[in-house]
């Protein structure tokens, strides 16, 4: 499935960008995260518990920065797999300056299910993404504050 | 053209006997319902053992990959779990399930899990064994496998590209089986036609029936005797025993399958073999006994579905006034990942070569390839309910495209009643039926008259009304030697079933079956024909629910499948009743002092018919043979325990012609569909719809009835949305209920039936197999659907399921729905 997005933050694109190429904080905007682990600069991996609804999805997770362009764009791969559930994504972040100060955060993603779990929940799994989305940016909201006030 | 009619050379028919009033052909309660409606029914999930093992599968998320490694020891460190089985273990203790096919399809390695590699989204990997059913579910997501993935194939039509990803290495190609047919003169009927009707593309699609019940199984293993009993619902354990017992290099005396209720098998638990298997390791390897059900989204996603096929470069040589010579097409059946019970399906459509018509030159390319999707099985209408909506088709589309009536181009084409028995091209005989009468009771309960009329009042409200007949065969009882058309090396041929019939301590009349039935009211027939020919009613007649294959009533072929109880089952009863009859004569006459002709069976009592006074109760009968026998001539050679072998007169087939007469009976469907289509968004409803079948003589119409109502809603859903369509990385987008709707009884339109009763004149009681006639339904569906969207550019329906948003596309596009067809004048 498709997503894309914006959002704003009350924070100048550096400081924006700094907590995106960070990936223990980036590590704190994921849902169900028990364990983060940073192989180098480009590669992550991380054991995470997706909640499903009626229950979790547990993935094992490498992720892998494809391309940057500092401060502007940045491109990711993740590739996940779990018990009877293969997870990849594509997804892009643009910055620009916002209007009167602050950032903007242009994003898309294009994420796969495939496997039994991917099967079974065709239907609902757009929902269900689309709050894990809401989640993620909102924790990444307070992951650019607290940075950003922390200086 | 020259046609030919044949009297079978060895007709089977009831003896000649004196006819009088019995339960055959009446509605007697049905004896199975009290327990059924009361819960009461024994099914696989119902048994226990004690200290049993329940077993999870572990099944692969991809579609194609190999398997790098699996690591169990998670699994196993968890309390409460009690062993595993991987691949590696399979590979080394089993060899692989023999396969039907000629090279390249015979060199397919199938085992009960998945050795080394993975071929579709579901397969089973790994099983973990635990004491309770959730903490193996539990542990199974404790095993760690390693995926490599690999390209994924599953489109059928590009399974021979050079490019396309190769399955099974072993065969170093996807394709199972391939041949050619060719019956009567092609190229004579092309020249003989005014017109050729060429069509691109039709599209059967893959589907399954829905048990009530999901397949499953304990399995206890002996270790004195080294044998296995497999409590379960596998429908066939004839055919079973056969894979299974090589695979476990061991004889079939030691598998002793036990089947009791059975919730619906429909041809889906045929090939259990793989999970029964792995059952069997499991239970030696872990000393217990070991139980397994299938969980709903495994039934969808990793048992069997039906045959997808795909007809390409069609020809229809055809008259003006719609005579229609033949046909000659291209095809290519979809089996999924591996062959199991295929490459059958590409010669029981054959059975039925011409579907109801009086086509006389066919000729056909198929091929069967292997793709990433669960493997197919014989399901209700196997193989043939494609062939009969392809013939349907091509009947409804040269109607369409020479501006003639359906109804009248069917009349045309049809085979006559008075042409019976008919030969096919190939050599089927079908043997009775008037399908032009059957096809003008099926019109009557819509009342056709008033369709044009009701056509125009649909449109004062905004609807395309259409009306669909779909006109079809169940043929029934077949002849295993068309397996030899395949292969010729194979060794099967003809048919059999066994039942036994004995006469207890205590007059008790007890019969077992070879049958396995899974809800066809086995019980209630075989104990009306005992009834009739021993004298008493169906109360006196204990039938042993279910099948054991130590009751000795057991053969190569047992189980229901392919539309045959009528015919072997019955005849298996009939003939060991029959049998007992006579040793029951035997004994009264030697007691009474007289000839066995001159007993009579009547009224629970052997007894003189010159005398009735003189009369031995049954229950006499079984006391002296069983407890009380001292005194009796020693040439008396009576056991009152009677076993029959039924044999269908069958021939093998000619392998070179791929010719002869593949199955007994031919039960008739004719169905007739009524629509209207909301023309702005495609959304349908079923307004009027009508079945008339004719199955021959009936045994037991109620039953006869109900099999007629599940067939038509197995059609129906089929007809309207139920599909199991996959994405391009091989995952299926309908794994359970909420996306793969089985109609129920609200989504049925009121059904109108009625029947025609053609005897068969080969078999006892003039019966025929049925049950499998739901595919007239799906064809109703597509005609009516066509006709009804005539008004808008006249689109061609060219798949077998047509949800509203096909619908849709056919009204949007109508011009591309039609690019795939033309009109060429011969």
């Amino acid at each position: 499935m498709k997503l894309e997005g914006t959002r704003s933050f009350e924070a100048p694109r550096q400081a924006v960008w700094e907590v995106l190429n960070d990936p223990a904080r980036m590590a704190k905007t994921m849902p169900g995260v028990e364990s983060f682990d940073v192989q180098d600069d480009r590669h992550w991996k991380a054991n995470v518990k997706i909640p499903l609804g009626l229950g979790v999805l547990p993935l094992s997770i490498g992720f892998e920065k494809i391309e940057e362009r500092p401060i502007e764009y940045a491109r990711l791969h993740a590739n996940g797999s779990g018990v009877g559930a293969i997870m990849s994504m594509a997804t892009g972040f643009h910055l620009s300056e916002a209007d009167g100060g602050g950032t903007d955060m242009r994003w898309e993603a294009e994420v796969k299910v495939a496997g039994p779990v991917g099967s079974m929940g065709q239907r609902v799994l757009q929902p269900i993404v689309n709050q894990q989305v809401q989640n993620v940016l909102a924790a990444l909201d307070e992951q650019v504050q607290e940075a950003y006030s922390a200086g | 053209m020259s046609e030919t009619t044949v009297t079978p050379e060895r007709p089977i028919t009831v003896e000649e006997r004196e006819v009088k009033p019995g339960f055959v052909g009446t509605n007697v309660p049905r004896k199975e319902d009290a327990r059924l409606v009361q819960g009461q029914g024994v099914f696989a999930d119902d048994m226990r053992r004690h200290g049993m093992g329940y077993v999870h599968f572990v099944r692969s998320p991809y579609a194609h990959a190999q398997i790098t490694g699996i690591d169990v020891s998670k699994a196993l460190e968890l309390e409460g779990v009690y062993g595993t089985l991987t691949g590696d273990e399979v590979a080394i203790q089993t060899d692989p399930f023999f396969e039907l096919s000629t090279p390249p399809g015979s060199e397919i390695k199938d085992y009960a899990l998945a050795v080394g590699k993975v071929r579709w989204m579901g397969e089973p990997v790994a099983a973990v064994v635990a004491a309770t059913r959730e903490l193996a579910r539990d542990a199974a997501e404790l095993v760690e496998v390693e995926y490599e993935p690999l390209p994924v194939l599953v489109d059928a039509e590009k399974a021979q590209d050079v490019e396309a990803p190769i399955l099974h290495d072993d065969a170093g190609s996807n394709v199972v089986w391939s041949g050619e047919f060719d019956w009567g003169d092609f190229d004579a009927a092309l020249a003989e036609a005014d017109r050729v009707v060429k069509i691109d593309r039709l599209h059967f699609h893959r589907f399954s029936s829905t048990p009530l019940e999901c397949s499953g199984c304990i399995v206890e293993y002996e270790r004195a005797t080294g044998q296995w009993t497999l409590f379960g619902n596998h429908q066939m354990p004839g055919v079973g025993a056969i894979w299974m017992a090589p695979a476990l290099r061991v004889g079939i005396d030691k598998l002793r399958f036990v089947s009791h209720d059975i919730g619906g098998a429909f041809g889906n638990k045929i090939t259990l073999h793989p999970y029964f298997v792995a059952c069997c390791l499991l239970a030696r390897k872990l000393r217990r006994p070991v139980q397994w059900t299938e969980w709903r989204t495994d039934q969808h996603m990793a048992n069997t579905h039906g045959n997808e096929r795909t007809f390409l470069d069609i020809e229809v040589p055809v008259r003006s006034d719609g005579t229609m010579l033949g046909f000659k097409v291209r095809a290519i059946d979809d089996c999924g990942a591996f062959p199991r019970y295929e490459p059958l399906g590409c010669i029981i459509w054959a059975q039925v070569t011409p579907g109801c018509y009086r086509w006389r030159h066919v000729r056909v390319d198929f091929t069967q390839v292997c793709t990433n999707k669960s493997p197919v099985a014989p399901n209700r209408g196997y193989s043939r309910m494609q062939q009969l909506w392809f013939t349907e088709r091509l009947v409804d589309i040269v109607a369409h495209e020479l501006e003639l009536d359906p109804v009248e181009v069917r009349k045309r084409n049809y085979i006559r009643s008075d042409e019976m028995p008919y030969e096919t091209p190939n050599g089927c005989v079908y043997d009775s039926g008037d399908y032009a009468l059957c096809l003008d009771k099926a019109l009557e309960l819509i009342d056709y008259g008033s369709i044009e009329q009701r056509r125009e009042e649909a449109a004062t409200r905004g609807k395309l009304l259409g009306l669909g007949i779909g006109s079809t065969l169940d043929s029934g009882t077949n002849n295993f030697g068309q397996s030899m058309i395949l292969n010729p090396e194979l060794q099967f041929s003809g048919n059999n079933e066994v039942a036994t019939v004995k006469l207890d301590l205590f007059g008790e009349i007890v019969v077992t079956l070879g049958t396995v039935p899974q809800g066809q009211g086995h019980e209630t027939t075989a104990s009306q024909v005992v009834a009739d020919i021993l004298g008493c009613t169906p109360d006196d007649v204990h039938v042993r629910p279910g099948h054991d294959s130590y009751w000795n009533s057991h053969a190569g072929f047992s189980g229901t499948y392919a539309s045959q109880f009528a015919v072997t089952g019955i005849g298996a009863v009939k003939g060991a009743t029959e049998r007992l009859a006579t040793e029951m004569r035997q004994l009264a006459a030697a007691v009474l002092g007289c000839a066995p002709d001159d007993i009579e069976l009547a009224e629970g009592q052997a007894r003189m018919r010159e005398n009735p006074e003189a009369a031995l109760p049954f229950m006499a009968l079984g006391a002296i043979i069983n407890a009380n026998n001292a005194g009796l001539p020693q040439d008396l050679d009576v056991t009152l325990n009677c076993r029959y072998v039924y044999r269908p007169p069958f021939e093998k087939p000619d392998v070179e012609r791929k010719y002869g007469n593949l199955t007994l009976t031919y039960a008739n469907q004719v169905h007739a569909c009524v629509i209207e289509i909301d023309g702005e968004t495609g959304v349908y409803e079923i307004v009027d719809y009508a079945a008339v079948d004719d199955c021959g003589h009936r045994i037991h119409p109620q039953i006869v009835e109900g099999q007629v109502h599940g067939a038509m809603a197995h059609g129906l859903g089929a007809a309207t949305h139920e599909q199991f369509p996959y994405d391009e990385d091989g995952t299926l987008l309908t794994a359970n209920f909420y996306d793969y709707h089985v109609p129920h009884a609200l989504d049925m339109p009121p059904l109108k039936t009625d029947y025609v009763e053609s005897p068969s004149p080969f078999t006892n009681y003039g019966a025929k197999g049925m049950g499998e006639g739901g595919g007239a339904g799906i064809h109703a569906v597509c005609a009516a659907i066509q006709d009804a969207l005539r008004p808008l550019g006249g689109p061609i329906v060219t798949d077998s399921c047509n949800p509203p948003n096909r619908v849709w596309e056919l009204i949007r596009d109508p011009e591309a729905a039609r690019a795939g067809v033309a009109v060429e004048s011969a």
